[in-house]
């Protein structure tokens, strides 16, 4: 087990967003507690938009699927 | 290096120190004490460091001042001074008692103003525990800190997840067991926090702090995905994606690497866009085998990528895709024979299956082939059935090719 690193580990959230009871400037920290730009709106972050599930077409006009159109095509001739 | 430092101001120093500390108690002000307990932020007490070093009787100072606090402040300057001199297992066993004696008086404080203070006490005992362990192992010792400040933390845990005002804390706190414990490889331990903090009938999870709640979806997202669990890890970290402070942009790709395989898991796909993004370029090549029907490219990017996909636990989740482009394969060829004889579209020669195989350099025979077909039926993958006399597949005529639409295969 390799102590010294762990790429996966989550970074500390330095901003004590959220818990503005507690919300402070340290006074040894070079970081500002205002961070404007958090405010957990409710669409998310624009990665929440980055993915497609309707990809799965019926479209055989790519490289591939030519090739592949190719190769079956051949082996039908030769059976 | 320090310059020389006077008796008299290194005794100046030291003293500021404790009553600084002792002021911050006295009036209640949690940012203050939390800036104090920050040990490992050397810079910002390198003036105390060396005044330490200069004034070796410093423990008797701080017992003579402050007998009330002196189980907290002696270990805590000893901590201070061992750290500043990278002795690191050492600042970690005085700043355990420092910890024992914060969390001692914290559970007798009725309200929780000290709850940033004793936040960074935790965070500080797993960082201390970490540089402690390194350097154990370096010098041949058995690095058992970091496992002894996980058995600290769940004292503090067991002193904020009651009911009332200091429950709040909590999940900072469990947040970084988690990180103990995936650090460690004992994520079994997991399990009693998690029910402690899903189970609590007087507080909804929602009133946590937002940073610790990503956190706190992102690793039991991760637990998710190794126990297969796709559409619960699914949900885990989309919320901690959706909710995710934009700017940690690591934390983003840190969530998106475990949310992709998940994703895929369930027939969802990444843009491109996204992989560039956040490079993540590691699933480009497994997406585009996805959308070819590529069998070849999978397995090849699988091996390219083997080390880094085993490290972070998703290669078991991203080899059973293989069933996911064998459909997508399946459908390819049947499309292509619909478009050149549509009355005979909906029978496959298993033999067609095998030659394209081939064609993708995988040599399997029409009974391994068969075999592969009878599985994407039982999954539902494929609606149809075998003529197995004739070694043909007989796909249905209405859907035969069922989209996973988010569900698991």
């Amino acid at each position: 087990m390799d102590l010294l690193e762990d790429d996966d580990e989550f970074e500390e959230f330095e901003i004590d967003q959220g818990m503005h009871r507690f919300v402070s400037v340290p006074l040894f920290c070079s970081f500002v507690a205002d961070d404007p730009e958090w405010d957990d709106k409710e669409e998310g972050n624009e990665a929440v938009q980055q993915w497609e599930d309707d990809w799965d077409d019926d479209d055989v006009n790519d490289d591939f699927s030519l090739q592949l159109r190719k190769e079956l095509e051949s082996n039908s001739s030769k059976n | 290096m320090a310059a020389y430092l006077s008796m008299g101001e290194a005794h100046r120093r030291i003293a500021d120190y404790l009553s600084r500390v002792a002021d911050s108690i006295s009036s209640s002000d949690g940012a203050a004490l939390a800036s104090l307990l920050a040990v490992s932020f050397a810079q910002s007490s390198a003036p105390l460091s060396d005044a330490l070093s200069a004034f070796p009787d410093f423990p008797r100072l701080a017992a003579d001042r402050y007998p009330h606090l002196s189980d907290l402040l002696t270990p805590l300057l000893r901590a201070i001074h061992s750290h500043s001199l990278r002795r690191f297992a050492d600042a970690y066993s005085s700043f355990e008692k420092a910890a024992n004696a914060f969390l001692q008086e914290f559970r007798n404080w009725e309200t929780p103003w000290a709850m940033e203070a004793m936040h960074t006490v935790a965070l500080e005992i797993r960082l201390l525990a970490e540089k402690a362990d390194r350097e154990l192992a370096t010098s041949g010792k058995n690095p058992d800190k970091l496992q002894a400040a996980g058995s600290f933390l769940m004292k503090v845990f067991g002193a904020l997840a009651v009911k009332g005002p200091k429950r709040i804390g909590a999940l900072y706190v469990t947040c970084q067991l988690f990180k103990i414990y995936f650090r460690l490889g004992t994520v079994h331990l997991c399990r009693s926090v998690i029910r402690s903090i899903e189970t609590a009938r007087n507080f909804e999870f929602e009133d946590f702090p937002v940073k610790d709640k990503v956190t706190y979806m992102y690793y039991t997202g991760r637990l998710e995905v190794f126990n297969e669990n796709f559409l619960v890890a699914d949900q885990k970290l989309t919320y901690a994606l959706t909710h995710c402070n934009p700017q940690y942009e690591s934390n983003l790709r840190r969530i998106l690497k475990f949310l992709i395989p998940v994703k895929l898991s369930i027939g969802v796909l990444p843009r491109i866009t996204l992989l560039e993004r956040y490079n993540l370029l590691e699933y480009a090549d497994v997406v585009t085998s996805l959308k070819r029907g590529d069998l070849r490219l999978l397995r090849q990017a699988l091996e390219r990528h083997e080390d880094q996909f085993l490290k972070s636990g998703v290669y078991l989740v991203l080899e059973k895709l293989e069933l996911q482009v064998y459909q997508r394969l399946v459908k390819k060829i049947h499309i292509i024979q619909r478009q050149k004889e549509p009355a005979k579209a909906h029978q496959i020669k298993l033999e067609v299956v095998v030659k394209a195989l081939k064609w993708l350099e995988i040599d399997m025979d029409v009974d391994e082939v068969e075999c592969i077909m009878a599985c994407l039926i039982y999954k539902n993958l494929i609606k149809g059935y075998f003529a197995h006399k004739s070694k043909v597949l007989v796909l249905s005529k209405q859907d035969p090719f069922p989209k996973l639409n988010g569900k698991p295969v």
